[in-house]
């Protein structure tokens, strides 16, 4: 009877799986932030240069858009949805005939920004750096509150639709080849051994936690700080 | 400094500091949806003076520059979404680790040539493996292989065998079942149609209760017809949408079936009653014709978070051209739905219907309907394990039928994600109930005449490396089914 011992055995190996409490988000690292208070906003400074790795700092010269997006929510412990949220994206190309970098950074909704940069490593500090990021108007910060910036990193960022679909070919390379019928597993197959590349939804991604921090010790920033 | 009205501003409302999001990604805290980067216009223009690919060891320069989209004359801008189709168009191939553009300089200024590298992968797939064991087979096994990209040309290639002992069941033979397929995917077939075609051998038994409960699995109380099928299948495929494909298949076989002496069941209280085979002594022959429609939006096809997939098949076997007339529809769906803390619940459905004189391996089985039984390999059943009628009801007394039903809720827990060799990983829990039946069965009088019976499932789903892997306890069960 080998079956119902192993039935037993997945059982309490799901049981123990499903309670366990390890999850990504807990096991963020800190990275610490520059916090200040101008007059309306909550604002955000920090460095994300190691979104690049020596490969991806290699590709910023293919001629080709690098695209480079910061997420920023702000997080009030306990609560489980966010506060506010702020973004950044940054494209970054390389002029071949020219041999500068030439970036286009856009905060939210505010106007774009046409940099340019003679080395790679100038270029990736410029898409990767939030300067006073305005995150939250500091009117709903709650004094006493105690609150936190979840940082997320993404080079080249890929489509959710595009990512799935990628991937489906990828699992499911005989694609067209058979359709589903009586005898054919839906549900799931025992086991299917091909190369299976990871398929992330951006080609790297960073990911860290601020300090914590409550509204009332956050310095306050006089006069407000400048927008690049 | 100011660029005109970009596509990402439809998603500024969301994501600016003022107007939170109430979008709670799975298990992502930053939670604000990914503006979009849809403004091609930045960055100098390009006119492709050539085209140089480099990495293809196997795969054929020509099947790589008809996918990329690009050819020289062309011209393209830096942010040229384009570009970044023509790579997930080459890694869509399945035949590349990885694909990358870029440019170097033309003889003239604004001139470039466009560099295509790519890293191919391994494109030997095992799709599926059959080892398993019953009372009434010691031992069934074999595999299903397939490679992707034959000859480097895009062509998948590929084979599978499934060979038992010899049952135990009284008249029966060794089982052997062969099939070879091959697909030529759309970009290549003509007119953007994919082909796809498959020969069929089967020779082995197919099981009849002679006498006995419907519960009891003794092979003893089985006996055998023996059935060889020879033939194969045609069929092309079209992508009609991002979500939807649509496939046409044709069908033919040849049947030769020697049906055992013994013509009827002895039942438990002593009456005879004729046993319906399901196929036809002698020779005949199957010849049908398939329209099939799929869709699919799911977030992931192996650990999805949302979205469905839906497949319809209605098939049709015409008098005389086949020995059987009937008509088959059947439709398979899953919905997914995330759940608070990166969970998914799934919904999945089944269900068809028979109308007209199918042969058995047409008609629906149980083994196929609850994942506790062994499924099929190649279309050849080895066990005689009725259905484990948790319900007390009728069930035990169906293992072929013309209608059949099933609905499973799923409900997942993700455990790994992005770590090493295993890039994600989920616990499942499924139940659900299913039914079948066929014309001519008792009238249903009450609950225990039902023929229906609870079905589930619990274990592990791993996205890895080297592939996809399903640990659970429908696997043990099915596999060793004592």
């Amino acid at each position: 009877m080998r079956a119902p011992r192993f039935a037993l055995g997945s059982a309490l190996c799901f049981v123990a799986l499903a309670v366990s409490p390890a999850r990504a988000a807990d096991e963020l690292p800190r990275r610490t932030t520059g916090l200040a208070l101008t007059p309306t906003q909550l604002v955000a400074s920090v460095g994300l240069p190691d979104l690049f790795g020596p490969e991806d700092r290699e590709r910023l010269t293919s001629g080709f858009v690098t695209r480079v997006l910061l997420r920023v929510a702000l997080q009030e412990e306990g609560t489980a949805e966010p506060v506010a949220l702020a973004f950044q994206r940054t494209e970054i190309v390389y002029d071949i005939w020219d041999e500068r970098f030439r970036l286009r950074v856009t905060r939210g909704a505010g106007p774009d920004v046409h940099l340019e940069a003679r080395t790679p490593d100038e270029a990736i500090a410029r898409a990767t750096s939030l300067w006073q990021l305005p995150v939250a108007d500091a009117a709903r910060l709650r004094p006493g509150a105690t609150y936190v910036l979840a940082f997320r990193g993404d080079l080249n960022p890929i489509s959710d639709e595009l990512m799935a679909d990628v991937r489906r070919w990828i699992v499911q390379p005989a694609r067209g080849e058979r359709r589903i019928g009586t005898g054919d597993s839906f549900f799931g197959s025992f086991v299917s051994f091909f190369v299976n590349p990871r398929m992330d939804d951006s080609e790297r991604q960073l990911r860290f936690l601020s300090q914590r921090f409550d509204p009332r010790q956050v310095r306050a920033l006089t006069p407000p700080g400048d927008r690049r | 400094m100011l660029a005109g009205p970009r596509g990402a501003r439809a998603q500024e409302a969301v994501a600016t500091p003022d107007t939170p999001s109430t979008d709670t990604r799975d298990d992502d805290e930053t939670t604000a949806p990914a503006p979009e980067f849809v403004d091609p216009t930045f960055g100098p223009r390009y006119v492709i003076e050539d085209v140089v690919v480099r990495g293809n060891l196997r795969t054929k320069t020509a099947l790589i520059l008809a996918e990329l989209g690009l050819a020289p004359g062309d011209t393209v801008v830096a942010s040229d979404p384009r570009v970044d189709a023509a790579r997930f168009r080459l890694l869509a191939l399945g035949h590349f680790l990885d694909a990358r553009l870029s440019v170097e300089r033309g003889k003239q200024r604004g001139g470039v040539v466009l560099l295509v590298e790519v890293e191919e992968r391994g494109t030997f797939v095992i799709n599926e493996l059959y080892p398993s064991t019953s009372a009434a087979t010691a031992f069934w096994g074999g595999a299903d292989v397939s490679d992707t990209n034959f000859l480097g040309r895009g062509v998948n290639l590929g084979g599978g065998f499934v060979a038992s002992t010899k049952p135990l069941v009284v008249g029966a033979e060794r089982g052997l079942g062969l099939r070879l397929h091959g697909s030529l995917p759309e970009r290549q077939g003509p007119f953007g149609f994919g082909l796809a075609a498959t020969a069929l051998y089967n020779d082995g038994s197919e099981f009849y209760r002679q006498s006995g409960a419907d519960g009891d699995a003794d092979p003893g109380r089985f006996i055998a017809a023996n059935v060889r099928r020879a033939g194969g299948d045609v069929g092309a495929t079209r992508t009609l949408t991002r979500a939807w494909r649509a496939s046409f298949d044709l069908r033919g076989e040849s049947l030769s079936a020697a049906l055992p002496a013994t013509r009827l069941r002895t039942l438990p209280g002593g009456t005879t009653t004729p046993i319906d085979f399901d196929v036809q002594g002698g020779d005949s022959r199957v010849a049908t014709a398939a329209l099939t429609l799929d869709y699919d939006t799911r977030s992931d096809p192996v650990l999805p978070r949302s979205g469905a997939r839906v497949v319809a098949t209605l098939e049709g076997a015409p008098k005389p051209v086949s020995s059987y007339g009937f008509a088959k529809a059947l439709v398979q769906a899953s919905i997914y739905a995330k759940m608070p803390h990166g969970h998914a619940l799934g919904l999945h459905l089944y269900g068809g219907a028979i109308l007209g004189d199918a042969p058995y391996f047409d008609e629906f089985y149980i083994g196929d309907l609850n994942v506790l039984l062994p499924r099929r390999a190649l279309g050849m059943s080895f066990s005689t394990l009725p259905s484990h009628n948790l319900l007390r009801t009728s069930i035990a007394g169906h293992r072929y039928d013309d209608y059949a039903g099933r609905v499973l809720v799923e409900y997942a827990i993700p455990i790994w994600r992005r770590r090493g060799f295993v890039y994600g990983g989920e616990a499942f829990a499924a139940a659900g109930i299913l039914g079948m039946t066929s014309d001519g069965d008792p009238a249903v009088t009450s609950w225990r005449t039902l023929p229906v019976d609870l079905t589930g499932d619990l274990g592990l789903r791993l996205d890895t490396y080297i592939g996809i892997f399903t640990i659970s306890i429908a696997n043990a069960l099915s596999r060793s089914s004592f």
